[in-house]
């Protein structure tokens, strides 16, 4: 019906992107005539023209086979960039998801952002990475994916950066920027180291090159490493985490995004790329250590924190690090469905929190509180989310994990205990949020909190009615496993350990048993989670310190050794230049003529005396 | 045809001396646009599957010296060219209307960029040379007339350096025609000399030297900073983008075109040299203060990526280093454009004054966006022109110098800190309102930053067409190096061989 939608999927990335050029239109002199707002409407239709065209498209591709598409880039001194656009129900839905978010996120700047003047660049940045992310799910290519990330890490420097005029924001873009680059600079080493080795970067022709390949384990295992600290930078795992935490600094609608779908690119490299890390068992250990440390350390601090968006910040960390475990053990399939879980689960949480962030003038949740009897329907939200992230059936969060914990419940039982340890405490975690935000008694900063316009509400509960329906279209998706497949015993233990992490947290924070700021025992312990185990400190005193130490160093030897010496030449030649002007006409250029030939005929007599001597003994040789 | 990309400048320069000083501006801006079309139509008619030269001209000169004129161009000076034609007119487009001694500014600006035409076109080692030392005075002249307050250290300091790169150029081309018993110092004739592996290696090294200082590589960029900070705007453009070329084209053409085998014997060390220079520029570019001095250190820094590309020899690597002299020229264009723009507006070039200057009512922002844009680039941020030339050297250099590669893999992260303090430093922050009174900026401002980052995107985009002019002749040069057997050291080539050191003695056999 819609074929010819499908032959031009890849129009999706090209509309938003026109819409971020239309945009460019708007520069200040424009703004101050029309309001800033045009922008924003102007891109808010090109992406819907990509949800729409995306969603047509997804419709006929249902259960065909995929589709591949060339483009031929670059073809240099016998390397062939050529771009390979795979056009599958994976990755049209994939565009789907993506383009749904930022639509969702675009309407809902229009009622955040109501009172800024930034609307041009912050639509463009946010179209830039729709484009970019449709465009990463469609090539089916290592290096072009490598090319998106980069440019990406770029849009994030700058979405980022959006309120440039606040330090917080200048050093959140700066750091995030730098922590993603040297991700995407080991990606680059890894990238490049590939291409002698597989001798391709597509894809599917990199899996078929796995099954046979015969590489050194350590070139295996070091290439595997770097390809992984790409996905690790953009996911935000240990120890490039604490970008995202920083870029909370961003406007929250930018975050609707970031949260769901940004981070989960490099979880979707590093599915693709799966086949190339199992060469390497070392590697693929890594990944599960790194997703390991990741998922315990990120809920872990998201308990400790006070502000809102950094709470939940670090459980996208720690969800992301659940992707990681899942690459590690080799199960992709779930490592896509726990993103596509998260995605829709954390953009309801996010757009939820926004929605109290906004009126409330406050992110801190100890200022905070008593919301229930005001904000009912951001209350029932914000539960939507939380239900949907967490392991609780029926809701999506569910079955993704159980989709990961019976994978390795035959031979990792040692990491599905550690699943459900996870799963309890990101329980614990969100339940700690709604007990501050919903629960206990008013006070002066909510006391005066009604819903918001609708473009802030709408997309929110549009949200939480997709968390709850996400179960049926897994289903006719046919991506729930069948009942009698099942594994029953994994399925009861996840939920149990949800009741558990939810039920506790409410008892804590909902209750008037334990006295509140609630806090841990041991003062240390509860700043090392606060403090996000002090990874600030770490970086600055090492990698941080050292390049700054190091150029200090160089600009020091620059300026006093080389220069030094040459200045030093310098003033010995004014002083021979001094005594020898009485008999000269003393013009410089003079100077510098009879230098420059002296040095010349010396240069050329000396090299000549040598050179002779050296062709003499040769021929005697 | 060729003739005229040359003279037409030389005799423009002349013309412009008879206009009235209203008019030397416009008769600079069409001598120089005239230029860049020709050079362009030289591009459209060139034959990209012909590796050779093309184009060819002569005219017998000096016999008996083996000085001719001999014109030609092939895929590494071609671009080169039209960069120069290019950044010429630009050069003359971001000169101030108002600026002092007019006729006498533009016309030495032709005069260089006819100068450095002829150097890229001569095939004749003396005429090669002649071209070579001839753009320095108009050069000395425009630091030291138009400069800024330190201008006559500087301009001395870049006279005295640039003539001991020619001494030491001319030193090899005359020890080359001396060893080879040449009648002439005609390119070709030279091309296929049979010297031994050691006098070669000599030779190359004083070319490097020669070269090393133009380019310049660490440790003889000292002149540099100095030079390009103290310059006015057109000039450090003309500085950057156009006169390093000359450094970077005649290694390519002289050092790896008639030392193959020394080339490939030196190019370990090459390579090592290449990836100091690269951290060396980026660490001393991080610790900088004042932003023009920043971006000059970054020029030092990404010439080593074209000497990597050069050392790998192979025919990836090689196409990228010429592509990266057109992408750095463009883009270090760009960036001392724009920080001429900033100085100009706002008065100031240190990074712990300015601020907040993306501030869109009184701040420069459409200039602190292409700003943002230049910096991007020059970090090697994909899409732009400065990525894929990168890309290709870094490809091409692993197979071979994987530890050098990935140090200037590196090396591109440490670019990006820097431009990120710089971008964080004057484009973001707040503004200050008690300062922040500036001139508006014009359109006329804008045009030439609007070119240059249009070329950049659309390089960037569409990198086929920064590729094709040179891949054939790169192809050709690569393929024409010997392959030697990896096995002996340099040290014993020139320990045996070379120096002579008790001949026989250290032989085995």
């Amino acid at each position: 019906m819609f074929q010819f939608l499908v032959q031009t999927a890849w129009l999706v990335p090209i509309y938003p992107l026109v819409g971020m050029l239309l945009s460019a239109a708007w520069f200040p002199a424009i703004t101050r005539r029309t309001g800033p707002r045009p922008a924003g409407y102007v891109n808010a239709i090109t992406t819907f023209v990509s949800l729409l065209h995306s969603l047509l498209a997804l419709v006929t591709l249902w259960g065909r086979s995929p589709q591949y598409q060339t483009y031929h880039w670059l073809k240099v001194a016998g390397l062939d960039l050529t771009l390979v656009i795979e056009i599958s129900a994976l990755t049209v839905g994939a565009m789907v998801l993506i383009n749904g978010l930022n639509f969702a996120a675009q309407i809902y700047a229009v009622g955040y952002l109501e009172m800024d003047w930034g609307w041009a660049r912050f639509y463009a940045m946010l179209a830039l990475f729709e484009a970019g992310m449709c465009g990463l799910v469609l090539c089916n290519n290592l290096f072009f994916s490598y090319m998106i990330l980069e440019i990406l890490t770029l849009g994030t420097y700058l979405l980022v950066g959006i309120w440039f005029n606040q330090s917080l924001v200048v050093t959140g873009a700066r750091d995030a920027f730098l922590t993603k680059r040297v991700g995407d600079l080991f990606l680059l080493m890894g990238v490049l180291a590939l291409y002698p080795l597989a001798g391709t970067w597509d894809f599917n022709e990199l899996a078929i090159w796995a099954q046979t390949a015969n590489v050194d384990p350590k070139l295996a295992t070091l290439v595997g490493l770097a390809l992984l600290a790409g996905p690790m930078g953009k996911c935000a795992q240990f120890p490039l985490h604490l970008w995202l935490d920083e870029a909370m600094e961003g406007p929250l609608p930018s975050t609707i995004l970031r949260n769901s779908v940004v981070v989960a690119t490099g979880a979707w490299v590093l599915v693709k790329m799966e086949p190339v890390l199992a060469l390497s068992p070392t590697v693929m250990a890594v990944a599960i250590a790194i997703g390991a440390v990741t998922a315990l350390g990120g809920t872990l601090i998201s308990i400790a924190q006070i502000d809102i968006k950094r709470a939940l910040s670090y459980l996208v960390s720690a969800y992301m690090g659940l992707t990681f475990i899942a690459v590690g053990v080799g199960q992709t399939e779930a490592a896509l469905l726990i993103v596509l879980t998260h995605a829709i689960a954390m953009a309801c949480l996010v757009m939820a929190s926004g929605s109290i962030v906004l009126n409330n003038i406050t992110q801190d949740l100890t200022q905070l509180g008593g919301l229930w009897s005001r904000r009912p329907i951001t209350g029932l939200s914000f539960i939507a989310g939380a239900l949907g992230l967490v392991a609780l059936p029926p809701l999506g969060g569910f079955w993704s994990l159980l989709k990961l914990a019976d994978g390795t419940w035959p031979h990792h039982p040692v990491i599905t205990a550690l699943l459900l340890v996870i799963n309890a405490l990101a329980a614990f975690a969100v339940a700690r949020v709604f007990g501050l935000l919903f629960g206990g008694k008013l006070n002066p900063m909510t006391v005066r909190s009604p819903e918001n316009l609708w473009p802030i509400t709408l997309p929110m509960t549009f949200g939480a009615a997709f968390v709850l329906h996400l179960p049926i279209i897994l289903q006719r998706l046919s991506l729930l496993p069948d009942w009698a497949m099942m594994n029953k015993d994994v399925a009861l233990l996840l939920t149990w350990s949800s009741i558990f992490g939810l039920s506790l947290g409410g008892v804590v924070y909902l209750g008037n048993w334990i006295a509140k700021p609630v806090s841990l025992p041991w003062k240390g312990l509860q700043d090392l989670f606060a403090y996000d185990f002090y990874t600030p400190k770490i970086y600055r005193s090492s990698i941080v310190g050292s390049v700054d130490f190091i150029s200090q160093l160089t600009d020091w030897i620059d300026r006093y050794v080389v220069d030094g010496l040459v200045n030093l030449v310098g003033i010995a030649s004014i002083f021979g230049g001094e005594t020898l002007k009485y008999g000269n006409s003393g013009k410089t250029q003079f100077y510098v003529f009879t230098i420059a030939f002296g040095l010349a005929l010396i240069g050329i007599l000396m090299s000549w005396s040598i050179l002779s001597e050296l062709s003499v003994s040769v021929g005697q040789g | 045809m060729l003739s005229l990309l040359i003279w037409i400048p030389i005799l423009g320069a002349i013309a412009i001396a008879l206009l009235p000083q209203s008019r030397a501006r416009l008769g600079g801006l069409v001598i120089s646009g005239a230029v860049f079309a020709l050079s362009l139509v030289v591009l459209s008619q060139f034959d990209l599957t012909n590796a050779g030269f093309q184009f060819r001209e002569y005219f017998a000169w000096i016999e008996t010296l083996g000085l001719n004129y001999e014109l030609a161009v092939d895929g590494l000076s071609l671009v080169l060219l039209v960069l120069n034609s290019l950044l010429t007119f630009i050069a003359i487009l971001t000169t101030k209307p108002d600026i002092e001694r007019p006729r006498l500014f533009y016309g030495l600006i032709l005069l260089v960029s006819g100068g450095v035409a002829g150097a890229f076109l001569a095939q004749n080692l003396l005429l090669f040379f002649l071209f070579y030392e001839l753009e320095l005075v108009p050069f000395y002249l425009l630091i030291s007339i138009w400069g800024g307050a330190k201008r006559s250290y500087a301009a001395t300091k870049f006279l005295m350096f640039t003539a001991i790169s020619g001494v030491f150029v001319l030193a090899s081309f005359l020890g080359l025609i001396w060893l080879t018993h040449s009648s002439t110092f005609a390119y070709e004739s030279l091309l296929g000399q049979t010297l031994p592996l050691a006098l070669q290696v000599v030779l190359l090294g004083m070319l490097l030297v020669g070269f090393g200082i133009k380019i310049p590589l660490v440790p003889f960029h000292t002149w540099l900073p100095d030079t390009y900070v103290e310059a006015s705007t057109p000039v450090a453009i003309l500085l950057g983008g156009v006169l390093a070329k000359l450094g970077t084209y005649g290694i390519f053409r002289f050092g790896l075109g008639l030392f193959p085998e020394a080339w490939a014997k030196l190019a370990p060390w090459l390579a090592i040299w290449a990836a100091i220079s690269i951290m060396y520029g980026a660490m001393a570019a991080i610790a900088q203060k004042d932003i023009k001095r920043m971006v000059a250190y970054s020029s030092i820094g990404h010439m080593g990526y074209i000497l990597l590309g050069g050392a790998s020899l192979t025919a990836l690597g090689v196409v990228g280093a010429v592509s990266q002299m057109v992408a750095h020229g463009l883009i270090l264009a760009l960036l001392f454009y724009l920080v001429g723009v900033i100085e100009a507006k706002v008065g100031n070039r240190e990074l712990d004054v300015l601020n907040g200057l993306m501030n869109p009512i009184r701040g420069l922002p459409s200039i602190s966006s292409l700003l943002v844009l230049g910096g991007m680039a020059s970090a090697g941020i994909p899409g732009l022109a400065g990525f894929i030339s990168e890309f290709l050297i870094f490809q091409g250099s692993y197979a071979v110098f994987p530890v050098q590669t990935l140090l200037a893999v590196v090396g591109t992260g440490l670019t990006a800190v820097y431009f990120v303090i710089l971008l964080n430093r004057t484009c973001f922050g707040k503004l200050d309102n008690a300062t922040a009174y500036y001139p508006r900026v014009t359109w006329s401002d804008k045009v030439p930053a609007l070119i240059l980052t249009a070329l950049i995107i659309f390089l960037g985009i569409q990198p086929s067409w920064l590729v094709r002019w040179s891949e054939s002749t790169t192809t050709a040069m690569v393929a024409a190096v010997p392959i030697l057997s990896p096995s002996t050291p340099i040290v014993e080539v020139l320990g045996v061989e070379g120096l002579g050191v008790e001949p026989g003695v250290n032989r085995p056999g």
